[in-house]
């Protein structure tokens, strides 16, 4: 095979995927997604590494590879521990929420776009008209439980 | 070389096109002109790039190529993140595959244990653990769309043109030390012993480095307990609830 051609390959699919990565982690809110496109930078920078070791025929770039693999995985460990308590605070994974951790010279982001989705995906079901005598409400129903 | 900037630029113009139709912008439609255009976009950077010189291998690496790319521009589209991480899964698949055919036997094998057995099934249980309906509205927008899809097409144009042009000048030595021949691959990073050459070479060489990445994995082990076992305490703390 052609080496240099196929280390040519690597590097440019290796920069797609970090490209992608990037973009992914620049625009989504979700925090779990842009963990997600972090980790898709990182298999971009590990493709470009054992092309480059396919090409030296060196161990060098797999070994950087073990240890990239190892400090993604603590780094997944940490993202899911603080995921789950930034969930935990605000009930949402919209990373919108910790706006107020911005710099201090930083003007509040207000979500006009977000307000202006769900106003326009409210489904308003019709309605009838209350009629008749409002009913005693029965609080044994109200309070009881199937299971705990 | 003007021709291949001319031709990269097209390209990277296309690409931000369509990475911006991709990414989720509240009721907009439009993700099939964007994935139309994206792979129109990776299309031509295909064509720019000299094959790997063996038309089966040639065919393998395309489709594992196009797998993973493909893969990953539908994670970073999906506005669902049960289905973001379910194709995230399969680009690594991609990427394991990648890593298989270039002569990294055991990182193939250990991207996919580790990221789609371990971390990704992580994830998904977390999301299903808080997200149990699926899509929220915020996952239906993105920030400032249009300046990440223009930021991620350049760079991505401008390695594109950087490796390329440096592949094509004649005067650039990439590879100092004499070019070794098939030979001498197969017996070092091609050999049939692959795992006892990388253990050897993981285990003496980088020894030290091990320690510290078993460190460094202890450490996060405690961190990430340390971290949970906060969330439980202003409850435990607070007199509100009886």
């Amino acid at each position: 095979m052609d080496e240099q051609a196929l280390l040519q390959n690597y590097l440019i699919v290796g920069a797609l995927l970090f490209g992608i990565g990037l973009v992914g982690f620049f625009s989504r809110r979700n925090m779990i997604v842009m963990f997600l496109c972090a980790e898709m930078s990182l298999q971009g920078v590990s493709l470009s590494l054992v092309g480059w070791s396919r090409y030296h025929n060196d161990w060098g770039g797999q070994m950087l590879v073990i240890f990239i693999l190892t400090v993604a995985a603590c780094e997944a460990a940490i993202a899911l521990a603080v995921v789950l308590t930034l969930f935990h605070r605000s009930g949402k994974l919209d990373i919108a929420v910790w706006q107020q951790l911005r710099e201090d010279n930083q003007a509040a982001f207000v979500d006009r776009d977000l307000v202006e989705l769900e106003r326009r995906q409210q489904v308003r079901w019709p309605t009838l008209t209350p009629a008749g005598i409002e009913p005693e409400p029965d609080l044994d129903q109200d309070t009881h439980r199937t299971h705990i | 070389m003007n021709e291949m900037v001319a031709v990269l630029g097209l390209a990277t113009a296309i690409l931000a096109l369509g990475l911006w139709f991709l990414l989720p912008r509240g009721a907009a439609a439009g993700r099939a002109i964007g994935a139309l255009l994206a792979a129109v976009a990776l299309g031509i950077l295909a064509s720019r790039i000299p094959g790997v010189g063996h038309l089966p291998a040639e065919i393998v690496f395309y489709i594992l190529a196009g797998v993973t790319l493909l893969s990953a521009l539908a994670t970073i589209a999906f506005r669902k993140p049960v289905y973001s991480a379910i194709w995230f899964g399969l680009s690594l698949l991609g990427t394991g595959g990648l890593m298989l055919f270039g002569g990294a036997q055991f990182l193939g094998v250990a991207t996919v244990v580790v990221y789609a057995g371990a971390i990704l099934v992580t994830f998904l249980f977390v999301l299903m653990l808080a997200q149990p309906e699926g899509q929220a509205p915020y996952d239906q927008l993105s920030w400032a769309p249009r300046l990440a899809a223009l930021t991620g097409a350049l760079l991505v144009g401008t390695l594109t043109l950087v490796v390329v042009s440096v592949f094509e000048n004649p005067d650039v030595a990439l590879r100092p030390e004499a070019p070794f021949n098939a030979a001498e691959l197969d017996e070092n990073i091609l050999s049939d012993e692959h795992m006892a050459h990388l253990g050897a070479e993981l285990f003496s060489k980088h020894l030290l480095a091990v320690e510290v990445a078993g460190t460094l994995l202890l450490a996060a082990l405690v961190g990430t307990v340390a971290i949970v076992a906060q969330i439980r305490q202003p409850e435990h703390g607070g007199s509100s609830h009886g």
